[in-house]
């Protein structure tokens, strides 16, 4: 019976991830937390589900999921941050709150709440380990996720553009005096966010819900994974993801804190967070 | 001893219209079905409905606005038309207070017919009496709509339904541990799953209560919890939507036939059968609240004929639809014997509370209002099983069995409210 | 100046029906809660989104006191306050160490803890034990003097101004320079002797303060609570507004409880989908931070000062 939950966990657990790899990937590059994420997923996974309504082969779907999401973050990446680009994080952040509303809204007024259900071709498939099923669906989420994390560690360390990108997560300024273009590396941030949120979305809204709001605010658990990796480290994003979901999960068996499984997240990440400034006395501004 | 005598004038009028041609056109038809419209001072009608939100709650009121728009084009209620009303209470208690003052202090509706809701009964009940407006309900599921002087309503409530589900679960399927899986709304999930567990005890078995967030339901998590309570039959008193993305994480993991499937009345459903798809053929039953909509009856139908000409064809057409319809009937009937000029809120309230011994093929039992502080006149089910294609009978009416509803029994006949 | 509010407190409410009546007892409270966020974001630069959440707990602790006690409503409120104050203190702790992002996440994650823990406890409604939940709902009293939607209206517009006085009393004396000075630098301001964490404590424990205030009056009003009121994303809508209105000065906070709560409940009386505020409130937020920090109050009122010098000038 453990299985059932570890599984469902690890699942679960790997959309933290996914999701927090994905902030993580543009904090670093570009300062920005990005609240958004979760809006702009929304959108993807609202557009997939609308056109399988309207009977549109389900690759179609997927295209529109994905291309929407990296737009939507392109298109603030280029237009609305680079107004914001030497204001502290905390405003950068507060900021993309802002767009998480309009497309919030936005979403909220095509599709209101209401009960519905995602189909990917993923769902179909599955195989059982130990006596767990386990669908398409849950494998593509973890092999994407391990796939994804690794891929984009590899990425940072091996090629040209990663490497700048490391190089504006450590100094931005002195970075743009080095002759880094800036603008440019930025975009390639915010389009590999876009497409991550894009496929988390989707993802999400087939295995919990497709609404706005459930999946604009996932990306309140998504970010205690990324401050489990401090908002800098990938793997340890992809730890305390899939940790935060193993621990959610499991903790059904216990009796008393079944109800209150989904606290896990941010016990975790507010523990580490407490524990990571434990030695600092003073703040200073433009500091975090 | 009075019964209530029905009155077929719009009723017949909006039947021999929609199926003219057929024998219902040559009855004898009273006065008022003159296929005009009508004209007079409009009577406004509220209602409140849980429409956006974790489910949309609003079947009921849609069927009552498609028999009102019905009855409107057929002569009114002695040439005033109803002016219906209906808002959405967004499943957030400030937005229900706020609407129900809106539509009983500001418009000043003479009563509220085909309320369905998580929360709007358990703020307005005080309210709905102070202002002594009457609630002719449809899609109750707070045990504040039950336990409300001024309200009674035409379905179940999850509680009888539960527990005929349980109750046959527990005869054809051999159940002997349940968990009934609930949203954690104290007057809802929690009330009707601590009633069923109850229920459960008096016959000595047992039942846990599984509860999913209301504000961020997640099928996953509650299907995960289920399965550690041990339980071998999950009753699913959910809307239909969040029972829907139950039994899919139940798929999901392939534990058909692992437990045994019951539901109260929301899975009840044109398309549900498709929906949850032919995996699910003859393993999920049902206890329906009111008769199967392709009952012979003719209340039944002149409900389906109703919606076709007066709903959009996107009505759902399921237990609130006619829930609703039969509030909405109800209603017309009792105020086509008031006089026109003096249809206000007093009389209204009056009208309708003095309702006794309502028959319609629609309902397994009479409906009453009465004068109590408890109505649950509707407590009669039927059971169904989905099959891949539709539903199917499993039982006739049967009223279960246990104190819950001797207390009731008791209560109708001391006060002759069945007529029997 | 008091005077001309005192006489709208007196004179508005007589004039709108039930539903508005309702819709400004909301707005009203929202803006007190609003007024313990702009205090720690306008006087100290933090952002906290938590305030909904501390709201809640206000709500929870007044419930549970008429509940356990049955004593007079603004006793049970005053508990409220100081319990959310104790709590909003805590959560503002690590703010010691932290500021700007990370801070503002600590909140975040309070947030979202409380929503949860409150989802699976429920408010006390009374019942017995610590949680008191009854299957059926206890209805605790409105306050004595706000028994009718009118009085209640004048109640809690009342109640609004004492805060926006204690937030401008803190101001005007000693907490407010030790803020002004931390704001600019803490360096600066311990050097100066002050006591910088007390001071980021106090500020938290009266955001806090205010922020049970409006959580006991929203229960007085309502007699029961919803765990669905109060969830993380009203925290961070409400902190958005509260930059959108202006955070800077108490037309701002008007403003930002009429968004919060009148708005998407004028909208929906007009037949039009609320959410579609949303839309407005994220751009109204995305040019507050980039052009118009103080907000649309902070507008109108440069706007008028312009106006006023203009007639002065000529």
């Amino acid at each position: 019976m453990y299985g059932v939950f570890l599984v469902a966990g690890l699942a679960l657990g790997a959309i933290y991830a996914l999701s927090g790899v994905g902030l993580v990937v543009l904090y670093r590059s570009t300062g920005v937390l990005n609240i958004a994420y979760g809006a702009i997923g929304a959108m993807g996974a609202m557009l997939a589900w609308q056109l399988e309504q309207m009977q549109y082969p389900e690759p179609v779907a997927w295209v529109a999921a994905l291309l929407a999401a990296t737009l939507l973050s392109l298109a603030y990446g280029r237009l609305v941050a680079p107004y914001l680009s030497y204001r502290e994080p905390v405003v950068k952040a507060v900021a993309t709150l802002g767009f998480a509303l309009m497309i919030l809204g936005t979403a909220n007024y095509f599709w209101v709440e209401a009960p519905r259900r995602l189909y990917l071709f993923t769902d179909a498939m599955g195989f059982e380990v130990l006596d767990v099923r386990i669908t398409g669906t849950r494998a593509l989420v973890l092999i994407a996720t391990l796939a994804t994390t690794f891929g984009i560690a590899i990425f940072l360390k091996h090629t040209r553009i990663g490497l700048l990108m490391q190089a504006l997560a450590n100094k931005r300024e002195l970075s743009s005096v080095l002759g880094v273009p800036v603008i440019r590396i930025e975009t390639y941030a915010w389009l590999i966010s876009g497409v991550l949120a894009g496929f988390t979305g989707l993802m999400f809204g087939d295995l919990v819900r497709p609404n706005p709001g459930a999946l604009t605010f996932l990306v309140i658990p998504a970010i205690a994974a990324a401050i489990v990796g401090r908002l800098e480290s990938l793997p340890m994003t992809l730890a305390g993801g899939l940790i935060i979901g193993v621990v959610e999960s499991m903790s059904t068996l216990i009796k008393p804190i079944a109800p209150y499984r989904s606290i896990a997240p941010f016990v975790v990440a507010a523990i580490l967070l407490l524990w990571l400034q434990r030695n600092r006395k003073l703040t200073f501004s433009g500091h975090d | 001893m009075m019964t209530y005598t029905r009155f077929v004038g719009p009723a017949v009028a909006c039947l021999a219209l929609t199926l003219s041609g057929t024998a219902f056109a040559q009855q004898k038809l009273y006065g008022l079905n003159t296929g005009k419209a009508a004209s007079g001072q409009p009577i406004l009608v509220g209602s409140v409905v849980g429409k956006t939100g974790p489910d949309d709650f609003s079947a009921g009121a849609l069927a009552a606005k498609a028999y009102f728009d019905c009855v409107n084009s057929n002569g009114g209620i002695n040439g005033r038309p109803i002016q219906f009303l209906i808002e959405d209470d967004q499943w957030k208690p400030e937005v229900a207070g706020q609407v129900a003052s809106k539509l009983v202090k500001d418009r000043g509706v003479v009563a509220l017919v085909g309320n369905g809701s998580f929360v709007e009964m358990t703020v307005n009940a005080k309210l709905y009496e102070q202002e002594n407006v009457a609630v002719v309900a449809s899609a109750c599921a707070v045990r504040e709509c039950f336990e409300a002087k001024n309200i009674a309503s035409t379905n179940q409530g999850p509680v009888p339904s539960n527990i005929a589900a349980v109750q046959w679960a527990i005869e054809k399927l051999g159940t002997k541990k349940v968990a009934c899986i609930g949203l954690n709304i104290p007057s809802n999930g929690v009330w009707s799953c601590n009633l069923t567990n109850e229920w459960l005890k008096e016959k000595g078995l047992s039942g846990v209560s599984v509860l999913m967030n209301p504000g961020a339901p997640d099928a996953n998590s509650a299907l995960l919890e289920a399965v550690a309570s041990g339980a071998d039959t999950f009753l699913m008193s959910l809307p239909a939507g969040l029972a829907q993305a139950f039994l899919k994480a139940g798929q999901d993991q392939n534990l058909r036939d692992k437990y045994k499937w019951v539901a109260p009345t929301p899975l009840y459903k044109q398309g549900i059968p498709e929906s949850i798809g032919a995996y699910w053929g003859d393993k999920v039953h049902v206890a329906i609240e009111l008769t199967k909509w392709d009952g012979a009856g003719p209340d039944g139908k002149r409900w389906l004929a109703v919606m076709d000409k007066y709903g959009a064809k996107s009505d759902p057409r399921d237990t609130f639809s006619q829930a609703g319809f039969v509030s909405a009937n109800i209603f017309v009937d009792a105020l086509l014997k008031m006089d026109p000029k003096k249809i206000d809120r007093a009389n209204v309230t009056k009208a309708l509370k003095a309702v006794k011994n309502y028959r319609t093929d629609l309902l397994c039992g009479p409906w009453y209002f009465g004068d109590a502080d408890f109505h649950q006149p509707n407590h009669a089910s039927m059971i169904v099983t989905i099959t891949k294609t539709g539903f199917k009978s499993e039982t006739g009416c049967f009223d279960p069995s246990g104190k819950y509803f001797d207390k009731i029994r008791a209560m109708e006949k001391a006060q002759k409210l069945t007529g029997s | 100046m008091l005077l001309s509010v005192a006489a709208l407190i007196l004179i508005v409410p007589s004039l709108l029906d039930a539903l508005y009546l309702r819709v400004f007892i909301s707005s009203v409270i929202f803006t007190i809660a609003a007024t313990g966020t702009a205090v720690l974001y306008a006087r100290l630069g933090l952002v906290s989104l938590a305030q909904v959440a501390l709201v809640g707990v206000g709500g929870w602790v007044t419930l549970r006191m008429w509940h356990a006690t049955g004593l007079p409503f603004e006793v049970n409120m005053l508990a409220g306050a100081i319990i959310s104050g104790v709590v909003g203190m805590l959560i503002g702790l690590p703010a010691l160490r932290m500021r700007g992002l990370f801070l503002a996440l600590i909140t975040l994650m309070g947030a979202a803890g409380f929503q949860i823990l409150v989802t699976g406890t429920q408010f006390p409604n009374g019942g017995d034990g610590v949680l008191g939940i009854a299957v059926t709902s206890i209805f605790m009293p409105r306050p004595l003097l706000g028994e009718s939607d009118e009085a209640m209206l004048r109640y809690v517009c009342v109640v609004a101004v004492l805060c926006f006085l204690l937030v401008e009393f803190n101001r005007r004396t000693r907490p407010g320079r030790a803020w002004a000075l931390i704001r600019k630098s803490e360096a600066c301001a311990m050097a100066s002797g002050v006591n910088v964490a007390f001071y980021k404590a106090w500020g938290f424990a009266l955001a806090g303060f205010i922020a049970g205030i409006a959580g006991a009056l929203l229960a007085g009003t309502l007699g029961v609570l919803d765990a669905t009121t109060f969830p993380a994303s009203e925290s961070i809508l409400l902190f958005a507004l509260t930059v959108v209105g202006g955070a800077y000065h108490w037309l701002g906070l008007v403003l930002t409880g009429l968004l919060f709560r009148a708005a998407p409940a004028v909208l929906n009386d007009i037949g039009v989908n609320g959410h579609l505020a949303y839309v407005i409130f994220g751009a109204g937020l995305l040019h507050a931070l980039i052009t118009a920090p103080t907000g649309i109050a902070g507008q109108i009122l440069d706007g008028l000062t312009q106006l006023a010098k203009r007639r002065a000038g000529r």
